[in-house]
């Protein structure tokens, strides 16, 4: 909603600065969007008159002027040759400027010597005043110019103004006018609102002078209206002007518009654009002879109806619109003539010919008309105000104002009187307000007559109070019922009220208490801290937290997922158009973004939530989740740990054999193996994958008990070249509820061993299928006594070593908890162990 | 016995001249050997001390041994000498080369500015609270009182959720709001509420510098018996405090939000506001409850009054970082994330 400073000065008196008007607005609630000064163009730049025009004694195609700008004469070097003496001119005055051309800096005019002479201000061309005008010289004013005149003036374009871009919140239509916005202001200056004048178009006593000529019709001899479908349009009125001359709008109505961005069409179509802007109320003129009567009748009838299913109607624009029944046309009765409330039809608009008018000013219902809107896509000045909400009670004023805009802008005979088709007319609503609660919920302590006041002033009548009774303490209910004028459509219930009393008493005078009160619980409290301390775990082991997008494309949730893809029904894009179902296509995406952009060594992880339609409900999880985050809904929201490596393993360095390692599986594991342990889970299992899968080249499944947690692997080779990767990538996705839910982060002291360790090595070859795992499965079997651990220190092939075979080296180490231990009692423990990896796993002890 | 002692001083010096002048651990065992060896010269003069008188003993011993003791302690430190330059490497240490660097990894911007505001809820006796992301309209609109017609249920602005065949399923939606935990947590437990909510949310709008479909806001709310609007000015100054800075300064201008009433918008100033070029910033959105929306969990509002709050957590990381497009906050460059 646009508003200028002068515009509204028209309804209310106040005193401030465009800045202040600004800021008092915004801290109403009113927010500023923009402000732009206009006006103040050609300043400096006068009219002035030639007075004489001599040769500049030291050039030949310069002349020397004495030159009238209404305070005194000066002396102007010229190079024009259009001109002579007599003439009226533009003349700049030293210090002022030209207006400035598109992309360069203004240019000021100063005193100075053209060719040895003083010249003391320009005349100028239309070019240089950035005028339309095709002149070869100077621009030649009107005869009747008057001299010392501002230039701006003379072209009609005086005053300067300051237009305001405001932004109206959705509950206050009233404030999409001239009008409400005025009564904002008028509201806190405690000013009266004027409201301007209708007195032409009010019923006029016998013989009054000075407002046209009298009618000799009265409207209801010229139409009728009939409603068809009273709750899509509850009121409808009509007034008629016969004899206007349609004509271009005088200056101050068109400037008016211009500055608020209308652009003007003719008098009668701008007055009712004008009085839209003023009142809020949207109003259509219609070309009264261009609606057609039955057949039979002498007068026509306006009909409100709605359309048929699948009527056409081409509207003012020139577009054939098709509508179905919802839409509420305006209508004669052999045609259709307008889209109500959203755009007239051109078969009945107003034109150069058009000599008598029917003004329309009604009230549709709001969700109808943005129904329309919205589905025929055509949003208009007039569709926005009604599917906001009008002002019902102003239809029969606006059309009076309009029709006093007209009659004084194009003259012609209003008919008496005016068709008010309002079947049951709103009762304005009351509501009443206990005073107390405005302490209550403001926390502020206002005297009634304080409250009431503020309350008057938005023009809140009040209609009854309950009176108090004698001698009753101050904080029993005493309630005030207030009357809601009908353009407050936002006021609904007492909170509505005391919002206003904030408002005008000052929102940034209410002063701040210290935060105090109840102490907050929710079970989702510890789940935050445990994201924390995952992520605190994470870093620390040098992965960066990474934040992938909730919505990927299919294709690439089809990676990782099967069919059970939670799809949006309205996606922006492709590319956009399902919910993550895994961590991993955004974490693959985050690493393409890295690689081609020649960042190489990428460690990240994400915490963050996943979608799927559940497959068969009911998993072993989904009980055990702390605070599951999905309740009720049937897409399972699911919190997961993702983790991608890929490049060079460690920061570049400039010595040493491993310098150049990238990640690989067992990197990943490292950092898995070091955070679960971290995170409170012990007795985790890998169990290898047996085949490749179209994400994983190689892969393995994570297990807690009969638990899966996750997967980790490497790449495939063909996803990691779809991803432009240059390196291997390795990828692991683990269940962060499950994780949460299994985690045992209890702590306990443990004593520090006392006694020595002993400590053997063993080294055996195993046929190359035996797994670590089972190798501690035998170890764990023998049951060695006093084993304090086991560590596998190295795996080597080839060498000494036969094909399919390898050497695995580990050390025990023995240690008791109560004594130093003998090398006997060790060896002894030691060689049960060594004899049952032999038989269990065939291991050949290298020696 | 005059030339037996006299011979003590120059042995003594010869063997500190030999420690001295020995280069490498080797060459001061030598020397050792040469002296106090059990064939060295100071060994041998040692022996002759038991042909000599008994009483010129005791003072002989005397001289002899405190000449021992000497040269051991010489030699000793001779030893500690020669050992650090033994220890030394071949090359020096260039302490200007780049040092073997361990990565420690870092936390995601907006989980930093998330935790900075959980942190300061948290002083005032605030705890997180979560809700689904996948969200229905009841949850999301109807219970916070927005209009049937409200264009922000337009599909238009909104994610639904494809039920089967595609077509949209009219109840399923990513929410738009962290403003729908208020309803699950009112719904699930009685007052006093005190909860903040950080979480994703989602609008239906085309990726740029200043919107992705996917952002993070925190919701906080509180209710209370006799709370207001002076509480909800107290609470928000000490949180913004908290988080831009001591000298940031709020301020509350009339808005309008359909759960909330009266609502408003809350500006900011401060040196960073002042760096953008503007006095004042808008910042978050806020108001008292409003009743409808107690009434829909059933609370009495004549009872219990409260506020909420809620502010995007990518807004708050790009005007106090200065960052500049939101998109990076989604794409991970490593060159972007070390920076926090």
């Amino acid at each position: 909603m646009k508003v200028t400073l002068n515009w509204l000065k028209q309804y209310v008196d106040f005193e401030w600065s465009p800045e202040v008007l600004s800021e008092r607005l915004t801290m109403l609630g009113i927010e500023v969007e923009g402000v732009r000064k206009i006006g103040g163009e050609f300043e400096g730049i006068v009219v002035a008159q030639v007075v004489s025009r001599d040769k500049h004694p030291n050039a030949d195609k310069l002349s020397l002027c004495r030159v009238n700008e209404g305070k005194g004469e000066r002396q102007i070097v010229c190079g024009a040759q259009n001109f002579k003496a007599g003439d009226k001119v533009a003349l700049i005055l030293p210090g002022a400027s030209l207006p400035p051309k598109p992309g360069s800096e203004p240019f000021t005019i100063k005193v100075g010597k053209i060719r040895g002479v003083e010249s003391q201000g320009m005349m100028c061309s239309p070019q240089e005043l950035g005028l339309p005008d095709q002149v070869d010289g100077l621009l030649i004013l009107r005869e009747d110019a008057r001299i010392g005149q501002p230039f701006a003036e003379y072209l009609g374009r005086s005053g300067t103004d300051v237009v305001y871009d405001l932004e109206i919140t959705p509950n206050r239509p009233d404030l999409n006018s001239l009008i409400g916005i005025a009564r904002e202001i008028a509201a806190i200056t405690g000013t009266p609102l004027r409201l301007p004048d209708v007195t032409r178009a009010t019923p006029q006593a016998p013989g009054s002078k000075d407002h046209g000529p009298a009618s000799t019709h009265s409207v209801s001899d010229l139409v009728s209206v009939h409603l068809e479908d009273p709750e899509l349009c509850p009121r409808y009125t009509a007034r008629i002007i016969t004899g206007v001359k349609i004509a271009p709008s005088p200056g101050w109505l068109s400037g008016t518009l211009e500055k608020v961005g209308i652009r003007s069409i003719n008098n009668v179509v701008d007055a009712t654009n004008y009085v839209m802007l003023e009142t809020g109320q949207p109003l259509h003129a219609f070309d009264f002879h261009r609606l057609n009567a039955a057949p039979g009748q002498s007068c026509p009838s306006i009909v409100v109806r709605r359309a048929a299913e699948g009527e056409t109607f081409r509207t003012l624009d020139g577009q054939e619109r098709k509508l179905s029944n919802s839409a509420l046309l305006i209508a004669d009765e052999t045609k259709s003539v307008a889209l109500a409330g959203v755009m007239g039809g051109q078969n009945s608009e107003i034109n150069l010919s058009t000599v008598d008018v029917l003004i329309e000013s009604a009230y549709f219902n709001p969700q109808n008309i943005r129904a329309t809107s919205k589905k025929l896509e055509l949003r208009t000045e007039s569709s926005y105000r009604f599917e906001r909400g009008v002002d019902i009670g102003i239809c029969d004023w606006a059309s009076r104002r309009a029709a006093h805009l007209i009659l004084e802008t194009g003259g012609g005979v209003l008919a008496d009187g005016a068709i008010d088709a309002y079947p049951s007319p709103t009762e304005p609503k009351q509501i009443a307000l206990r005073h107390q609660k405005v302490k209550d919920l403001l926390g502020i302590d206002l005297q009634p007559e304080q409250i009431d006041g503020y309350l008057s002033q938005l023009e809140l009548k009040v209609v009854g109070r309950k009176p108090r009774p004698v001698g009753a303490e101050s904080s029993l209910p005493e309630p005030t019922t207030f009357r809601i004028p009908t353009f407050r459509v936002n006021l609904k219930r007492e909170v509505d009220l005391i919002e206003e009393v904030a408002r005008l008493y000052g929102v940034d005078r209410i002063p701040a208490t210290p935060p105090r009160g109840a102490i907050g619980s929710n079970p989702f409290d510890s789940v935050h801290d445990q994201y924390a301390e995952a992520r605190r775990i994470l870093s620390g082991l040098g992965l960066f937290e990474a934040q992938g997008q909730t919505l990927i494309s299919e294709a690439a949730a089809r990676l990782v997922s099967g069919d059970n893809v939670v799809a949006l029904a309205n996606p922006l894009s492709s590319d956009m158009n399902v919910l993550r179902p895994s961590l991993l296509p955004g974490l693959l995406d985050s690493l393409r973004n890295n690689v081609s952009r020649k960042v190489y060594d990428v460690a990240l992880f994400e915490l963050g939530r996943v979608f799927n339609r559940p497959a068969g409900q009911g998993t072993s999880v989904a009980a055990a989740q702390p605070a599951a985050c999905a309740s009720g809904g049937a897409t399972g929201e699911e919190r997961r740990l993702g983790v991608a490596l890929t490049g060079p393993r460690a920061p570049v360095f400039w010595s040493g054999g491993e310098r150049d390692a990238k990640f690989d599986s067992y990197d990943l594991k490292g950092i898995l193996e070091e955070f679960l342990e971290q995170f409170g889970l012990r007795g985790i299992t890998y169990s290898r994958r047996p085949e490749s899968s179209a994400l994983f080249l190689e892969s393995a499944t994570i297990h807690l008990g009969k638990f899966q947690l996750g997967e980790l692997g490497q790449l495939s080779p063909a996803l990691a070249r779809q991803y432009d990767l240059r390196d291997a990538a390795v990828v692991a996705e683990l269940n962060l509820d499950m994780l949460m839910a299994r985690r045992n982060s209890s702590k306990s002291f443990r004593p520090l061993a006392a006694f020595p360790p002993i400590r053997r090595d063993v080294a055996m070859v195993l046929p190359e299928a035996t797994t670590h795992e089972a190798v501690l499965q035998v170890v764990k079997q023998a049951k060695p006594a006093n084993l304090e651990s086991v560590e596998l220190f190295d795996v080597f092939r080839g060498k000494s070593v036969a094909a399919g075979q390898k050497s695995m080296a580990y050390g025990f180490t023995y240690r008791s908890a109560e004594r130093t231990l003998t090398d006997t009692e060790v060896n002894a423990a030691h060689e049960k162990v060594v004899e049952q990896l032999k038989q269990k796993v065939q291991a050949v002890i290298r020696e | 016995m005059a030339g037996f002692l006299d011979e003590v001083a120059p042995l003594k010096a010869t063997a500190l001249a030999e420690f001295q002048a020995a280069a490498d651990l080797p060459g001061l065992e030598q020397a050792r050997v040469n002296s106090l060896g059990s064939h060295g010269r100071f060994t041998a003069l040692m022996k002759q001390l038991g042909t000599l008188p008994k009483d010129e003993k005791p003072a002989a011993g005397k001289t002899i041994n405190a000449a021992k003791l000497e040269l051991e302690a010489a030699l000793a430190a001779r030893r500690v000498e020669l050992e650090l330059k033994a220890a030394l490497p071949k090359e020096p240490t260039d302490f200007t080369l780049p040092g073997r660097r361990r990565l420690l990894g870092k936390l995601h911007p907006l989980t930093q500015i998330t935790e900075d505001i959980v942190r300061s809820f948290r002083k005032i006796g605030f705890v997180v609270a979560d809700g689904p992301e996948v969200e229905d309209e009841y949850h999301c609109f109807d219970a916070l009182n927005t209009p049937a017609d409200h264009p922000a249920r337009d599909a238009q602005d909104t994610f639904y959720l494809a039920g089967p065949g595609g077509a949209r399923q009219s109840s399923s939606l990513l929410r738009t709001h962290t403003s729908s935990v208020q309803i699950r947590v009112m719904k699930k437990q009685s007052p006093p509420v005190r909860i903040i909510v950080p979480g994703r949310v989602y609008r239906r709008d085309n990726a740029d510098a200043t919107h992705n479909p996917t952002f993070h806001q925190v919701e906080g709310l509180y209710v209370d018996r006799n709370v207001t609007v002076g509480d909800l000015k107290g609470t928000v100054e000490f949180v913004f405090k908290e988080l831009m800075g001591p000298e940031t300064r709020i301020r509350f201008r009339p808005h309008y939000f359909s759960y909330t009433e009266p609502s408003f918008e809350i500006d900011f100033s401060s040196a960073l506001t002042r760096k953008m070029g503007k006095e004042w910033l808008e910042i978050a959105g806020c108001g008292m409850v409003h009743p409808q929306v107690f009434e829909n969990v059933g609370y009495d509002p004549e009872t219990w009054s409260g506020w909420a709050f809620g502010f995007g957590i990518e807004r708050i990381a790009m005007i106090r970082y200065g960052i500049n497009d939101i998109r990076l906050f989604y794409e991970n460059d490593l060159r972007f994330l070390r920076q926090f």
